[in-house]
């Protein structure tokens, strides 16, 4: 385990060319390049804004500012989403290297995570120049938006490295994934505010709505980035237990997720 | 150990690469049973041969030393070489390597086709594992080896193939690893950057790099290297002087045909025999002649409902007959311990050239081999000269007045 991960800081700086090369390649031969990861996000923003203020008359509903709290809450869901989709894919897609050179496999799938982490820092900028724009006033707490960042990037990290190296074994794992991050999203406060689910459902549920690592984590992020009013007065849901709890269940699943793509990773290049 | 000499340099006593018993298997799946249902469907069935790319080689590669592997297709060079890099991990054996690696197994593994040739330069270097740091010395020397002059600027994706070779081998024999494991990649670029090849490794040699090369060519290995490693069906089968060994090598290639054998060994076929009409051993049959083909087999442990066949293919690889006893309805119901098969055919229709056997002996429903001898043995047809083709044919000529 530390041979391991000494000689994955032997390669750190593969790590980093291939992040490099995954950034540069996504909008290698287009005209706007990286303009791209901005221009997303205000086209998101746009279509909110006319989707649910304009045309669903939701501020009505003392929903003011319905477009930033979703923003707030997608875009580190997509940040999951999109480096979890396709670290799972990455050692199969790299068959040709994995077959012919050696080095720390793992960097395969973290090479997403990094990308992915690029993408979504800029968006995230994006996010802020626009509450600022809309005079929304910005909360102290974004300060800790580093902290939150390293601790969803731990929970990915850990879901990432197990997911790649199952599918080398078994490339189900690729279209499964797809399916569950579609059922997540929607046990997840993304685009319905967590109110929501506290008022109507049973105590119980609710304790079991909150097992989800990632409700936590969105709601985080809502809270640093948008104290949206329908998050309730009592932020939401967040708890200190609830927090430590999900910190350990992502520690622990980087740690199971390492070990396991190691135990495993011996035999990649046969199977793929 | 001895202290070889060579030409007026002796290789050190130091080992750079120390292979022990090392084996490897692998699997050859009937069916990829990729996916979780089949794997479900099937747990029970074993769907796949065990085929041992290696077995029990023991090899120590000296620092400062050049090692040429050679061997006929199948004979686990590649594995071997790749057991080196770490690439696969052996079954058995143990594996130490001291210094730094690069290996050359497939030019431009890992070139991105969108990144410029300079940008896959630093891409490539890392991925072998080098500094960033490391290649700021050399990175000019890489892009004037390779030739490719204002396209280093160029996307990858526009190269010919053989800058793309020339771009590869130039990254890796000039970060001047420790130890350089080539994989038959001499073969390709043109003549002229194959000697600047053959030249840079000559110039490692001097300078007291370990170099590591399989070939399907064994003169390179003998003009090259200072041993000469010929496996043969994943096993040692000489170790030592290139020059001696490569003559022998190239005897045996012209002896012998290619093939394989693989299966479960719950059957063994022990032994094939060609008999000619008096029952003698032969290989050289006249067009006409009958042939019969004895298999000596020798099962284990019973097996229940085997098959067993046969086939003849000519030396393109096309099947020219072949037959078993399912085809044939012929019910074996089980087989125990040794016995004899034999397959009589009345007359040889073929006319000249060279026909490779293949014989086996499976289970019903063909899933699974219990061995299977792929294209071992070989007999000669020998044609009076009257016709001309592959096959004689009844042609009886009438000449009208």
């Amino acid at each position: 385990m530390k041979e391991k991960l000494k000689r994955l800081f032997d390669y750190r700086e593969l790590l980093f060319n291939l992040t490099h090369k995954e950034v540069k390649v996504k909008y290698k031969n287009s005209f706007l390049g990286f303009i791209w990861s901005l221009v997303t996000p205000l086209m998101m923003l746009v279509v909110f804004y006319v989707a649910f203020g304009i045309i669903f008359k939701l501020r009505a509903m003392g929903m003011q500012y319905y477009a930033f709290y979703l923003m707030s809450g997608i875009l580190p869901w997509n940040f999951m989403s999109t480096s979890l989709l396709l670290s799972t894919g990455s050692v199969v897609s790299n068959a040709d290297l994995v077959k012919k050179v050696y080095f720390p496999r793992e960097v395969l799938p973290l090479s997403h995570l990094g990308s992915s982490s690029f993408h979504f820092i800029l968006q995230e900028l994006m996010l802020i120049i626009f509450l600022v724009a809309f005079r929304v006033p910005l909360t102290p707490w974004i300060l800790l938006f580093p902290l939150i960042m390293v601790f969803e990037l731990t929970f990915i990290a850990g879901l990432s490295m197990f997911l790649s190296a199952l599918n080398v074994f078994y490339r189900d794992v690729q279209h499964f994934i797809e399916i569950v991050l579609m059922a997540w999203f929607w046990m997840t406060p993304v685009i319905y505010p967590i109110s929501l689910m506290r008022d109507s459902l049973p105590s119980w549920a609710v304790h079991l709505y909150m097992l989800n690592p990632m409700a936590h984590i969105i709601l985080l992020w809502q809270r640093i980035m948008y104290n949206s009013p329908h998050n309730g007065p009592d932020a939401a849901l967040l708890s200190v237990p609830g927090l430590l709890g999900t910190i350990a269940l992502s520690v622990c699943l980087v740690i199971f997720g390492y070990i396991t793509f190691g135990r495993l990773e011996g035999k990649f290049a046969e199977f793929i | 150990m001895v202290v070889r000499e060579i030409g007026t340099r002796r290789t050190s006593e130091i080992p750079a690469i120390e292979l022990q018993g090392i084996s490897k298997s692998f699997r050859l799946y009937h069916d990829a049973n990729y996916s979780l249902k089949e794997k479900v469907i099937n747990w029970r069935k074993r769907g796949y041969d065990l085929f041992w790319a290696l077995k029990g080689v023991d090899l120590t590669v000296f620092e400062g030393e050049t090692l040429g592997i050679i061997g006929p297709n199948g004979s686990g060079k590649s594995t071997l070489l790749r057991m080196m890099t770490k690439i696969l991990s052996p079954n058995e054996g143990t594996i130490r390597t001291h210094g730094t690696i690069a290996a050359l197994l497939e030019l431009g593994a890992g070139f991105h086709p969108d990144l410029t040739g300079r940008e896959n330069i630093y891409l490539n270097a890392s991925i072998l594992g080098f500094k960033r740091r490391q290649l700021e010395g050399i990175i000019d020397e890489i892009i004037e080896f390779s030739e490719l002059g204002p396209f280093i600027e160029n996307q990858v994706k526009n190269y010919s193939s053989g800058m793309y070779v020339r771009l590869g081998f130039s990254i890796a024999i000039n970060l001047n690893p420790d130890i350089l494991l080539v994989d038959e990649v001499l073969a390709v670029g043109d003549e002229s950057f194959q000697g600047k090849c053959l030249d840079r490794i000559a110039h490692m040699q001097r300078d007291g790099k370990t170099i590591v090369l399989v070939t399907h060519e064994a003169d390179i290995a003998a003009s090259v290297c200072h041993r000469v490693l010929w496996l043969e069906k994943g096993k040692e089968k000489m170790l030592g002087d290139p020059i001696g060994i490569t003559e022998l090598y190239h005897k045996a290639m012209r002896m012998r045909p290619e093939g394989s054998e693989f299966g479960t060994r719950d059957i063994v076929i022990e032994k094939v025999e060609i008999l000619n009409q008096a029952g003698e051993e032969t290989t050289d049959f006249k067009t006409g002649e009958p042939l019969v083909l004895r298999l000596n087999y020798n099962a284990v442990q019973p097996v229940k409902d085997p098959v067993f066949g046969f086939g003849f293919y000519n030396q393109m690889g096309f099947m020219v007959y072949g037959t078993n006893t399912r085809l044939r309805d012929i019910d074996i119901p089980q087989v125990y311990g040794k016995g004899k098969m034999d397959f009589k055919i009345v007359s040889l229709p073929m006319l000249d050239g060279r026909y490779y056997i293949s014989v086996a002996a499976h289970n019903r429903d063909g899933m699974l081999n219990y061995h299977w001898l792929d294209k071992l043995y070989y007999f000669e047809m020998h044609s009076p000269g009257r016709e001309e083709g592959v096959l004689t044919l009844q042609c009886d000529i009438d000449l009208a007045p």
